[in-house]
């Protein structure tokens, strides 16, 4: 099993080697969503300063939306996941390690972006610190959730607004409890609980999303 | 063979379960309606105005009965949807997702009468309190799953599809409402109650359970008439549709 | 305060979705058998080949 880790891991690394500037797209998205929320707050700083850690989660959370598209995709068209479906290793491994890799290649690059989208809309502070932990610990669940979806619809061809509809539901907990936990931080109240309970989702995530996403990869393609 | 067991399995086949729901569907409505005539005279006119609310509190008798459909369907639809994925049993695949219409429907009339009744009393016809906050992705938890089904051209494949949507949607939805209920009672410290501090009357106790046993005969009706419609589609073309369908002229 | 209009409302809210829900799939039923006579119908009035004739 970690040889086809490995070699998965290798190949989506070489894929996104050869497509570099797809890496930077939901950064790219994440600020310009930071802009326009700027934008329609006339740019004011009194204004800006509270809403700052929802604005970034809402944008983090929509980058990663779109970036969904790409998590199946690719290999849906070249006939790849039919491999997978007749690989000797288990198809949940398979789809985890396929969502780290896209979780890593997509997520990350926008969480190193943060600081600087923080800057942008004048978070205060002290909430730099919990909103990094909340989003390091809530981008993971997204991708594995969206991991869901995305198989769900891997086989339709304009799924855009469907894939957004699907998603939202699932999106709902880890967003309240992420952007909670850092307007629990910022009212002075611990925000450990919030997180602790975003780190136990992200295990059980961990655990039964690629379970889940087996199965609508094997109803998608059967 | 045990009768029980023999009935159920004669269901399974479509022409047999057209036959049954074409029957009984017309019963389960007209019931259900009696039920629900019932229940509405005895909410207006058998219920005196409450202390606290006046006349507005008359819109529980929808309200409540509405809210527990959206969340009871629910789980139907998932029950039904686990069943056909494990056993691979067509009729469950139909029944689940000729739930989700039925259960949108009770979540739309959740939203609006709590709407409605939220007006006079908080002086707002939104409020993000937990309970419509709840029913709000609820409901897109429904169209989620009527998407899901309409999108995919083969209905096998969407069934199943749009099933095992709706059983990670019943899995996520304690969930949802904890996480709801935490951040309502994290702004405001604390949450604002639909009965407010008068308890239920107890003249209150049958208009209520008559709603609910309407609004459940209601819904086993229209679950028949529709995976009715949803059967005949899939098996359109098959020699007893097309008897069934020159038969009726 | 006067609650008539907002009881009216809900309890009309409530008799206009349950209507639809009585409607609607009693149209789709009849709209089913509709299609499968006007199927029947065409096939009568072109006999499909069961034979393979060279």
């Amino acid at each position: 099993m970690t040889a086809a880790a490995r070699a998965l891991l290798l190949r989506d690394l070489r894929l996104l080697w050869r497509r570099r500037g797809d890496a930077f797209q939901p950064a790219l998205f994440a600020l310009l969503v930071v802009v326009l929320f700027a934008l329609a707050f006339g740019g004011d700083r009194e204004a800006l300063a509270p809403v700052a850690a929802p604005a970034l989660w809402i944008a983090v959370l929509l980058a990663g939306l779109l970036a969904l598209d790409t998590l199946f995709r690719g290999d849906a068209d070249d006939g790849s996941l039919e491999q997978w479906l007749l690989a000797p290793v288990p198809l949940p491994w398979l789809v985890a390690v396929r969502t780290f890799m896209h979780w890593a290649t997509t997520a990350l690059p926008v969480l190193l972006a943060t600081p600087f989208l923080a800057e942008l809309l004048h978070l205060p502070p002290g909430q730099l610190g919990v909103l990094m932990a909340s989003l390091a610990l809530g981008t993971p669940v997204l991708s594995l959730l969206g991991a869901v979806v995305a198989a769900l619809t891997v086989g339709m061809r304009r799924s855009g607004i469907l894939v957004a509809l699907l998603a939202l539901p699932l999106y709902v907990p880890v967003l309240v409890f992420g952007a909670g936990s850092v307007a629990q931080a910022s009212q002075g109240m611990d925000p450990a609980g919030a997180l602790l309970l975003m780190a136990a989702g992200l295990v059980l995530a961990i655990v039964l999303a690629p379970l889940a996403a087996a199965a609508a990869i094997r109803i998608s393609m059967g | 063979m045990n009768p029980l067991l023999r009935w159920f399995h004669q269901l399974g086949s479509p022409p047999t379960f057209d036959r049954f729901a074409a029957r009984w569907a017309p019963w389960c409505h007209a019931g259900a309606l009696v039920l629900l005539a019932w229940g509405t005279w005895l909410a207006l006119f058998g219920v005196p105005a409450d202390y606290q609310q006046g006349d507005s509190f008359r819109i529980l008798f929808i309200h409540v009965p509405a809210a527990w459909m959206s969340m009871f369907v629910f789980g139907v639809m998932a029950l039904y949807a686990a069943i056909a994925m494990v056993w691979h049993i067509k009729l469950c695949e139909i029944l689940a997702m000729a739930c989700a219409p039925v259960g949108a429907a009770f979540t739309v009339v959740t939203l609006a009468t709590g709407s409605i009744w939220g007006k006079p009393m908080w002086g707002t016809w939104w409020d993000w309190d937990p309970r419509l906050t709840t029913e709000l992705v609820l409901l897109f938890l429904y169209l989620g799953v009527m998407g899901l089904y309409h999108a995919i051209d083969d209905r096998r494949a969407a069934a199943r599809a749009a099933g095992l949507l709706a059983i990670v949607g019943v899995a996520l939805l304690p969930v949802i409402r904890y996480s709801v209920v935490w951040w309502n009672s994290l702004h405001q410290g604390q949450t604002i109650r639909m009965f407010g501090e008068s308890s239920i009357d107890p003249s209150m106790v049958a208009p209520l359970w008559i709603m609910v046993g309407a609004t459940k005969l209601w819904f086993a009706g229209s679950l028949l008439v529709r995976a009715r419609a949803d059967n005949l589609r899939r098996e359109t073309g098959k020699d007893w549709v097309r008897r069934l369908a020159e038969g009726t002229r | 305060m006067s609650y008539l209009g907002y009881v009216v409302g809900a309890y009309g809210v409530f008799a206009a979705v349950l209507a639809w829900d009585l409607v609607v799939p009693r149209l789709q039923v009849r709209r089913e058998l509709r299609l499968a006579r006007q199927r029947a119908a065409r096939q009568a009035a072109t006999p499909v080949p069961t034979e393979l004739t060279r």
